[in-house]
């Protein structure tokens, strides 16, 4: 964009400016999630919808899925190296999902429209969302496969219009190359109409503001934005802090955990996020796009830290500028930054593991700002089966996880972690259109939560019957990785999955936290028991009160209550018994 | 005969009478402890200045906000609830959403403050399947009369049952229900296929432990003012407003409280609606501006709009209760401006509210607010407001913005309070948008009414922003919701889950959704007959709830008013392509079109506020409303001497160019140079371009 725009804008005006591309960027949002049709863009909301200009930068974006946020740039990039014609035409629209031109993986697909104002083009309206089938190897998810090309169909830089003028070819390959053709198409519909949506009102704007005010307005937002994250930075002191941790196996080669390592350089106002150290590539999918993902979740985790919406009574726009401060170096042929044609589909849960790693690494400098650790993994589940009328049925999942202990409060329970926030699928909906029923979603009670002044949160139990015969693909974290207590706090709890069936008595087979195209049969359950956050603080801290409503409400056993928490309740009268909890403290206290 | 529109708001309880001396208008103070006192003190006082006796009073309309205020402070009953084995924690789950994308510090609502405690929610053996509602595993009646052992030892009297798939079978609800109220006869007991009967588990579980929790305040509060108003010697029957605009009997407000959480903002949206009556006016667009925030709805084709229950959040809470679609922003005449770090110039959400409130109240609040804004450009006349009741201090509102934005920002005190009002009249005009543009309306049909006291501040400038057709400001601004009261009908709506194929629907499947619309209406038929309405005037609206197959929201549209049959299901099907066209721009002509709830409204129309028109005005009006004149800043910058007009001498007809201000009791017109208003018949004040 012209980059000569430098007029300073009147602040009043900026802020007219701000509050119309946002609300572009959340009508764009609106629109694909109410118009969509599978169940992962329409009720997870796994989707992102902004503005862009020529230069890739992020005008402005919907508060979606985090993993969205900030990934289009990437793809915007890709798209420009990739496209058909190698030039763009007003009228064209754009699908790419290429993760080694930019992407940040291959069922996030983008839907590009660029903006044209007096026949020049000045930027782009643009969305992503996670398609349930694009034609990988297995139904929905893969994990175990040998390369990108098993991901299933690969775009770069494809036009479904040119000029305006739809390509019917594409769209019958498309059709003829998913397990789920309808929703596929009906769903890349649903982001075309976001997409026009927001160069119709952007073009709007610019009739009504000029087109220099506008961009000269949101260049402004983006320094402003910037200037908000250095100035947080430059508060910390400068250094290297480290952190490190693995995850549980590629989903492959068993028992062969995959080192993490975080380094943070604070240097001024500026930080690097350096993951050397980190696993080599692995030999499935269980790879990063750098790009479109590892990127993309070092800037949410400084966004989060740092800028924190909840507790800071100013919000910063959601732009290009909050990426600025931030460089994030991994090397070549890591996990982090795979060389093609290594697969790179499945990479959610190291982005969410490396923000924990982050907030870990941050905690002696930080101590008041960041949470013990988190669930910081996800579950992801795809679940399929074929039809009597010989077609698939294919459903996506995200299950939730849990937030660690944090410095005035517990860490949430049951509940979307760090990158992810999506929503969950109402069972009754689910059972009344899929061939499954759930047996059991509820609060995890075969373990505590990490104890502390502040508990970390509790995990979930999420239980699926498979009605017919099928196949499941699951990506999971942390069934050996324990998030972590601190500051005193305990650990939290490991996660697990298991399959078992309904009909029978056998012992229901443990699951390894990563499992692909796994063959079920007729009431086969999967349970998946989502991990517990770790305690923030010493658990003698902790308000007896609290350890009371805890042991009421079933989070925390009587024992344990006695034993962790050196408090002792008087069950019958579901009271505390305060002298004989001050003494069991003072003698707790002294043996520490 | 009279009637009686009585509006509860945080400061003020409102009334409108109407009897056949005309209409009167009062306000006394708000007993906020029991609005009840309040109530009928302020009845006692308008009619003694109506002259007329209380006996004469037929009926009673009620907007209270008892419900929603037990919400907001979270102090409604402990509440036990019995729910499926297996599904304790969907209350706890929620939708696993977090509030904030970009945060490690938020709050969870609906697991920091929750409805039902952990520890009162207790899992029942029982199970229903889907798709059928078959019964797989048998109610156990010994886990129900235990769960209720431990609520009598708790001192529990709320209990709310949601099992899941009710929707299809709610054999097992009513069963509950039966065995709860053996077990502790004075329980308040609701029951999720009463109060929602829909698909969604949370969103049904959520709403009827809403009504659980505020149910037996609500109900305590309601019936205790029926007997104050029959103790103070009013006959007179008391209804009372609901979220969705209808008008509904004590018992079933207080059987079914969700349905009044919104019941105050509602009386304003009703308010506006018979007021574009009066005006001749169909479209409009209703800004409510209050001290801390302003609440925005559209009006179409004389119709308000409900919001799609799966939208309505009351306190972090879903609850499916039908409400009007409107918008509440933080934005009004108390919203704090300030600068913050990087320099950004932000106005509201947070305000100054009525204490301190503005700086210019003189009661310790120093930071600026857009009242202080309108008073440094000379728009709210210090010496005058509220009469003179509450003279204000310009020299404070001067200091405020000085020192807090004006010398920051290297600008003038009066470019400051321009800018704070650009900015807050800019938020109101983004979310004016968001609930009509962004819907497919075109502003530019739409008439903008700007009402609370504040509001006609602003319409001009609002409706410039969002390009409405003209600004309609009604009769009394300050006091428009007491009137809506007056004006709306008696209303029951039930909705039940019929999730069924349009495309391949046979006759079997149609006359099972025939049969469930049948239900309905008995149901809402006794509903009517029980208020003493003849058959006569009972009304049955049917509107089928549909989406395409694999959708997750679903839009309304009309059943066919014989009901439905195999010819007519490609008019529902067309219809309701034609909305999700309007909505979002595109539709899906291939796709397969479900039908997923049908709801039936049951209403009875009841008398209108009927005002008698003004007496026609004349140009000399002007002379006669002429007070005094001042210098004045409109939001161009230009400076005006500008007359201020006492409102109450304009007649019928009568136009003022401005610029001028109009003035009466609790609140203010700015009428910009370029601008003419247009008295009406009835008294609004048309504001369009000279």
């Amino acid at each position: 964009m012209p980059k000569d725009i430098n007029k300073p804008i009147d602040p009043v005006t900026l802020q007219v400016i701000r509050g119309s591309i946002e609300t572009i960027a959340e009508e764009m949002a609106h629109v694909l999630f109410r118009m969509s049709f599978s169940s992962i863009i329409r009720e997870s909301e796994d989707l992102g919808a902004g503005l862009f200009d020529t230069d890739f930068n992020t005008l402005c974006e919907s508060e979606s899925t985090p993993m969205h946020i900030g990934s289009i740039p990437g793809y915007l990039q890709g798209i420009a190296d990739s496209l058909d014609d190698g030039e763009w035409y007003e009228g064209d629209v754009v699908v790419h999902n290429h993760p080694y031109l930019g992407s940040s993986h291959t069922p996030d697909l983008a839907i590009v429209i660029p903006i044209f104002h007096e026949g020049e083009l000045v930027g782009y309206a643009g969305n992503t969302a996670h398609h349930i089938d694009i034609g990988a190897a297995t139904p929905g998810l893969i994990i175990d496969v040998p390369d990108v090309y098993a991901e299933g169909m690969l775009f770069a830089g494809t036009k479904l219009y040119r000029k305006g003028e739809r390509n019917e070819t594409m769209w019958n390959f498309i059709r003829n190359n998913s397990r789920a053709a309808r929703q596929l198409v009906d769903d890349i519909e649903a982001q075309i109409a976001s997409a026009r949506l927001g160069v119709k009102r952007f073009k709007e704007l610019m009739e009504r503001y000029g087109k220099d005010l506008v961009f000269g307005a949101c260049n402004q937002l983006m320094d402003y934005s910037e200037k908000m994250l250095r100035q947080r930075i430059s508060d910390i002191p400068d250094g290297e802090y480290r952190a490190e941790g693995w995850l549980d196996d590629d989903g492959r080669n068993r028992g062969q955990t995959l080192p993490v390592k975080v380094c943070v350089r604070v240097v001024g106002d500026t930080i690097e996020v350096d993951l050397t150290g980190s696993a080599p590539q692995t030999p499935t999918a269980y790879n990063v796009p750098f790009e479109g993902s590892t990127k993309v979740a070092a800037f949410a985790a400084f966004r989060k830290l740092l800028l924190d919406t909840a507790t800071s009574d100013t919000r910063v726009p959601s732009n290009q500028g909050s990426f600025r401060p931030i460089k994030v170096t991994a090397p070549e042929g890591t996990i982090f930054n795979p060389i093609a044609p290594a697969s790179a589909e499945a990479r959610f849960t190291q982005c969410n593991f490396m923000i924990d790693l982050i907030l870990k690494a941050m905690a002696p400098v930080l101590p008041e700002d960041i949470i013990a650790g988190s669930s910081a993994s996800i579950s992801f589940a795809s679940y399929a089966g074929v039809r009597d009328d010989g077609e698939y049925w294919v459903f996506l999942e995200v299950n939730e996880g849990a937030y660690g202990g944090r410095p005035d409060s517990d860490g949430p329970d049951a509940i979307d972690n760090l990158m992810a926030n999506t929503r969950n699928n109402p069972l009754e909906d689910l059972a009344m259109h899929i061939p499954m029923i759930c047996e059991r979603y509820e609060l995890r009670d075969d373990v505590m939560p990490g104890a502390g002044k502040h508990r970390g949160g509790i995990g979930v139990v999420k239980s699926q019957r498979m009605l017919t015969d099928g196949i499941i693909t699951h990506e999971s974290e942390r069934h050996t990785n324990v998030p972590w207590g601190i500051f005193g706090g305990t650990e939290g709890a490991a996660g697990k999955c298991e399959i078992y069936n309904f009909s029978s008595t056998e012992p229901p087979r443990q699951m390894h936290s990563k499992f692909h195209g796994e063959d079920v049969r007729k009431d086969d359950v999967m349970a998946y028991y989502s991990p517990c956050g770790g305690g923030y603080g010493s658990p003698l801290e902790r308000t007896p009160e609290k350890v009371l409503d805890d042991v009421l409400d079933g989070f925390c056993t009587p024992q344990h209550a006695r034993d962790i928490y050196g408090v002792v309740l008087d069950l019958d009268a579901e009271t505390v018994d305060v002298a004989a909890t001050e003494a069991l403290r003072q003698t707790m206290d002294t043996l520490r | 005969m009279a009637r009686i529109g009585v509006d509860v708001g945080g400061t003020n309880t409102d009334l409108v009478l109407e009897c056949n001396k005309g209409t009167f208008f009062h306000k006394v103070p708000s007993t906020l402890k029991d609005q009840s006192i309040g109530v009928v003190e302020g009845i006692h006082q308008i009619c003694e200045i109506a002259g007329i006796d209380k006996e004469a009073i037929e009926v009673i309309n009620h907007g209270t906000t008892v419900a929603t205020n037990i919400t907001i402070e979270h102090n409604g009953a402990e509440v036990g609830m019995l729910t499926t084995k297996g599904f304790r924690d969907i209350l706890h789950i929620g939708r696993h959403k977090r509030p904030h994308n970009f945060s490690l510090h938020f709050e969870v609502p609906w697991q920091n403050r929750p409805l039902v405690k952990r520890r009162n929610r207790i899992a029942i053996t029982e199970r229903i399947l889907p798709p059928t509602g078959e019964i797989e595993t048998p109610l156990n009646e010994d886990e129900i009369r235990s769960a209720c052992a431990l609520f009598r030892k708790r001192g529990i009297k709320s209990v709310c049952i949601g099992f899941m798939f009710s929707f299809l079978n709610d054999a097992h609800e009513k069963r509950a229900r039966d065995i709860v109220l053996e077990e502790i006869p004075d329980a308040y007991v609701s029951v999720s296929s009463d109060v929602a009967n829909v698909i969604r588990e949370y969103e049904r579980f959520s709403t009827v432990a809403m009504n659980a929790f505020v149910g037996p305040r609500s109900a305590w509060y309601l019936r205790n003012l029926e007997q104050k108003v029959k103790d103070g010697g009013i006959p007179a029957k008391l209804r009372v407003i609901q979220s969705n605009g209808g008008i509904s009997t004590i018992d079933g407000c207080a059987r079914k409280p969700v349905s009044i959480l919104m019941s105050g903002p509602a009386g304003g949206v009703l308010g506006a609606l018979s007021e574009a009556r009066l005006a001749g006016t169909d479209n409009i667009l209703t800004v409510d501006i209050g001290g801390t925030s302003a609440d925005i709805s559209t009006i179409a084709a004389g119709e308000m709009r409900i919001k799609n229950p799966r939208d309505t959040l009351v306190s972090g809470h879903a609850v499916m209760a039908p409400m009007i679609d409107l918008e509440t922003i933080g934005a009004g005449g108390g919203s704090i401006a300030y600068l913050d770090e990087a320099g950004g110039f932000n106005v509201g959400p947070r305000s100054a509210g009525s204490e301190p409130g503005p700086a210019c109240y003189n009661r310790g609040g120093t930071e600026p607010t857009v009242t202080d804004a309108q008073v440094v450009l000379g728009r709210m006349d210090a010496d005058k407001f509220l009469g003179g009741d509450l003279p204000l201090d310009p020299e404070l509102s001067h200091k405020a913005i000085k020192e807090k934005i004006a010398d920051p920002l290297g600008v003038s005190v009066t470019e400051a309070a321009l800018g704070i009002i650009k900015i807050v009249n800019n938020n109101m005009a983004l979310t004016i948008r968001s609930n009509s543009v962004a819907r497919g309306y075109d502003p530019r049909e739409f008439s903008l009414m700007p009402f609370g006291g504040a509001g006609p501040f602003h319409g001009v400038a609002l409706a410039e922003l969002v390009s409405a057709k003209d600004v309609l400001v009604p009769i009394a601004p300050g006091i428009t919701a007491a009137m809506g009261l007056l004006g709306t009908d008696l209303q029951y709506e039930h909705t039940r889950s019929v999730i069924t194929s349009l495309f391949n629907a046979d006759q079997g499947a149609i006359d099972r959704v025939n049969a469930t619309v049948a239900e309905l209406k008995n149901v809402g038929k006794a509903d009517l007959e029980n208020d003493g309405i003849p058959e006569v005037q009972q009304n049955f609206d049917v509107i089928a709830e549909v989406r395409y197959h694999g959708q997750g929201f679903e839009l309304r549209v009309p059943m066919p008013k014989e009901g439905l049959a195999l010819e007519n299901v490609p008019d529902v099907i067309s219809a309701f392509h034609k909305q999700h066209k309007a909505d979002y721009g595109y539709s899906f002509d291939d796709s397969l079109v479900e039908l997923y709830n049908v709801r039936v409204i049951a209403s009875a129309s009841v008398r209108h506020l009927e005002l008698t028109p003004l007496s026609l005005g004349s140009q000399d009006d002007i002379k006669a409303a002429f007070m005094y004149e001042r210098e004045t800043i409109f939001d161009d910058g230009s400076v005006h001497m500008t007359p201020r007009l006492d409102r109450g001498k304009l007649g019928a007809g009568t136009r003022v160019e401005g610029p001028a201000i109009i003035i009466q009791h609790n609140s203010t017109t700015l009428l910009p140079p370029g601008y003419a208003a247009e008295v009406q018949d009835f008294g609004s004040l048309r504001l369009s371009k000279s």
